[in-house]
């Protein structure tokens, strides 16, 4: 489609001399601001949780624990985490235990209080878990959780991300956590590109395809049941299905020539996807099956990448061709009321937030010769097209792609060297690599 | 000399004035006969019941209107006793002169009469000797808190249940004022605006959480920032249900903002 080196055709001594040129410009300060994180963020305290009786296994299981619920409101995005250095002396495990006055004053200056215990019997482990509002001490508890599961860390990790994500929709205005969610990317680790799962902060990485071939572009059926993604069968690029309900692939129809990037409408009952069975990739529409197969854009130049609006499933943003290079455009799903969104620069992958509010992508802003060429994600308000950069300076960022909360994004960047998955927060902040093996790409994070 | 004849003419207006007084008589004779005859006829038991095709009116003692609801053992009432009393308002007379109100003062509410919002009657007066007395202590009045994003702040107010909402679930209320101010887009607010009088938004909390009812209780008396206050809550599909030890169905929320640029 599109050459994506400005810089192959220029010689390498023009090229050194424009790096030069350039890198003043690349040790600037930036001022972070975004949208969507709030004014203020809750002060909380979370000290390690307390064994309620003598089992070896305790120790483990309550490491795993303390640090997947730390790790998860730390992650949240809505939360002033204190530091464990001001907290007072003496575990808290129970209601019992919390002296309000020396957690809500300085230097805790906590607003709120997780605390719990711990406790191993048997093949089980049952977890008790409170949220307290140490500032009110006449009706304290906004959250008192118990869980029982088997005792591996395993278990035990999922009980804490129950737990945190109880206490982020409580605080967090009733937008669900995303420590249960599920992060699809591609992994080239085995040899080939395969489709790969793993936990939403990096943990349990794990290979769901083993095709053989090559596999790119998943997307996540919003209710997490199937995964659709692009495989090359040897003559074409097909639309493949994968079942989590079968844990296997499910027949899909073959459209023939090059059929790229599936995505779910938020009912889940249609896929957009861009196919050049016509000539020039243009954008199609089937149904969840595969029936129904028709093509809703028809201007002349590569349509692709199409992405539906969240929350409404009423449009779609897509990559459109505008002049030589690639832009950012939406239109209905019918394929009327065309609209560009970017007008400069090399803009490419889309990714619309689940309020429907925001398109997330990655530009060139300044593209070609004497351009940096450096490749950012940025968030644009569809609305007012307004737009703000989130990452800077950090190698070429690609295929963002939004949490379910709307307050988080995944993407790829090889600013660590290779090619790896990392997430950050909606206002750039937060930036955190959650692969480091092999070359891991297009991540796509689950609805729910 | 047309004009001038009007004045010396001769216009005998004698016998046109004897008619007219003659009219006159006449004309009072005829009233003071009606009024004399008509009282003596049958036209004087109208609305007595019985007479004729008239309907019959008979006046009663007093109206059966609905009695008033009895006093219920209503819990968003007297769920907790918390540290203080909501005590009933004592009925003022509003004065006949309406006071010029300020440049930020907030107008008198439309009193609500939705069975929800209705103040609970007023119980005995026999408390218990424990009990703070009205005004000394418990929750603060008035706007509950204040949040600032970039130039611009806003703050607001809860009623609702006892009346003791912002009190008991102070960590709700937080989540309230950080959505509102998050969703709220300063750039929608028209750029020439430098400053402008606060604008009041209400709203209702449904035990969803999702809110309802938004309106603009008293405008800024500039659209766009009026535009962007209601947007700001109508981007807000939920807060979060309402906390669930709390017993009442909705709170409702007085938001306002204040813009300077």
């Amino acid at each position: 489609m599109w050459a994506r080196s400005p810089f192959a055709r220029i010689s390498t001594a023009t090229a050194t001399l424009l790096l030069l040129v350039c890198l003043p410009a690349f040790a600037q300060d930036w001022i972070k601001t975004g949208t969507g994180l709030g004014v203020e963020k809750v002060r909380i305290a979370v000290p390690d949780f307390k064994a309620s009786n003598q089992d070896p296994r305790n120790p483990e299981l309550l490491k795993t624990f303390n640090d997947t619920l730390w790790n998860d409101l730390k992650n949240a995005g809505i939360f002033d985490m204190v530091s464990k250095s001001f907290y007072p002396l003496g575990q808290v495990g129970a209601p019992a235990d919390v002296k309000f006055d020396s957690w809500s004053s300085p230097p805790p200056n906590a607003a709120m209080l997780v605390f719990g215990n711990l406790q191993t019997s048997g093949n089980n482990a049952v977890v008790q878990g409170w949220l307290y509002d140490v500032k009110n001490t006449s009706s304290p508890q906004v959250l008192g959780k118990q869980y029982t599961d088997t005792a591996t860390t395993q278990a035990v990790r999922i009980i804490a991300h129950k737990f945190a994500d109880e206490i982020i929709f409580r605080l967090g205005g009733g937008v669900n956590g995303i420590a249960e969610t599920q992060i699809y990317y591609v992994s080239a680790r085995g040899g080939r590109k395969e489709i790969w799962g793993m936990d939403y902060d990096g943990a349990n990485q794990h290979a769901i395809t083993t095709i053989g071939s090559l596999s790119l572009s998943p997307h996540i059926s919003p209710d997490g049941s199937r995964l659709a993604f692009s495989s090359f069968t040897g003559a074409s690029w097909e639309i493949k299905m994968f079942s989590f309900d079968l844990n296997r692939l499910v027949a899909f129809p073959r459209f023939g020539a090059t059929n790229l990037t599936p995505a779910w409408s938020p009912d889940g009952a249609r896929l957009a996807f861009s196919s050049s069975r016509a000539g020039a990739p243009e954008i199609y529409v089937v149904d969840q099956s595969g029936g129904n197969l028709h093509r809703v854009t028809n201007s002349r130049g590569p349509n692709v990448s199409p992405v539906w609006n969240r929350k409404t499933g009423t449009e779609i943003a897509f990559v459109c061709r505008r002049g030589d290079l690639p832009q950012i455009c939406t239109m209905g799903s019918d394929g009327t009321n065309v609209q560009q969104m970017t007008d400069q620069g090399y803009a490419v992958s889309p990714s619309w937030s689940p309020n429907g509010q925001f398109l997330v992508l990655s530009w060139m802003r300044h593209y070609g010769p004497g351009a940096p060429g450096a490749e950012d994600i940025y968030i644009m308000d569809v609305a007012t097209k307004r737009f703000v950069q989130l990452t800077h300076d950090g190698g070429r960022n690609d295929f963002p792609s939004w949490a379910p909360d709307n307050r988080h994004i995944v993407f790829q960047s090889n600013r660590s060297g290779s090619l790896q998955i990392w997430s950050m927060l909606a206002d750039g902040s937060e930036q955190h690599q959650l692969t480091t093996s092999g070359s891991n790409s297009e991540p796509d994070w689950s609805w729910k | 000399m047309a004009s001038g004849e009007i004045f010396f003419e001769h216009e005998r207006w004698g016998p046109s004035l004897a008619r007219s007084a003659a009219l006159h008589l006449g004309f009072v004779l005829a009233i003071v006969l009606y009024g004399w005859l008509g009282g003596r006829g049958g036209g004087s038991n109208w609305g007595a019941g019985g007479g004729g095709d008239a309907m019959g009116v008979n006046l009663v003692a007093n109206i059966p209107l609905p009695a008033n609801p009895a006093p219920t053992e209503n819990v968003l009432a007297t769920e907790s006793k918390g540290v203080s009393k909501s005590e009933p308002k004592p009925q003022v007379e509003e004065p006949q002169a309406i006071p010029i109100p300020e440049r930020n003062a907030k107008k008198k509410p439309v009193p609500r009469t939705s069975e929800t919002e209705r103040k609970p009657p007023p119980q005995p007066t026999t408390e218990a000797t424990n009990v703070v007395p009205f005004g000394q202590g418990g929750p603060v009045a008035g706007p509950y808190a204040m949040f600032a994003a970039g130039a611009a702040k806003g703050g607001f107010g809860f009623t609702g249940g006892g009346g003791d909402f912002g009190s008991r679930f102070s960590w709700y209320v937080r989540v309230v004022n950080q959505k509102v101010s998050e969703n709220w887009l300063k750039y929608e607010v028209d750029p020439r605006i430098q400053s402008a009088n606060r604008v009041y938004v209400t709203f209702d909390i449904e035990r969803n959480g999702h809110p309802a009812n938004i309106r603009i209780e008293q405008s800024s008396g500039v659209p766009s920032l009026d535009m962007s206050a209601l947007r700001a809550l109508e981007r807000i599909d939920t807060f979060g249900p309402l906390p669930s030890d709390y017993s009442g169905s909705r709170v409702s929320v007085e938001f306002w903002f204040d813009y300077k640029r």
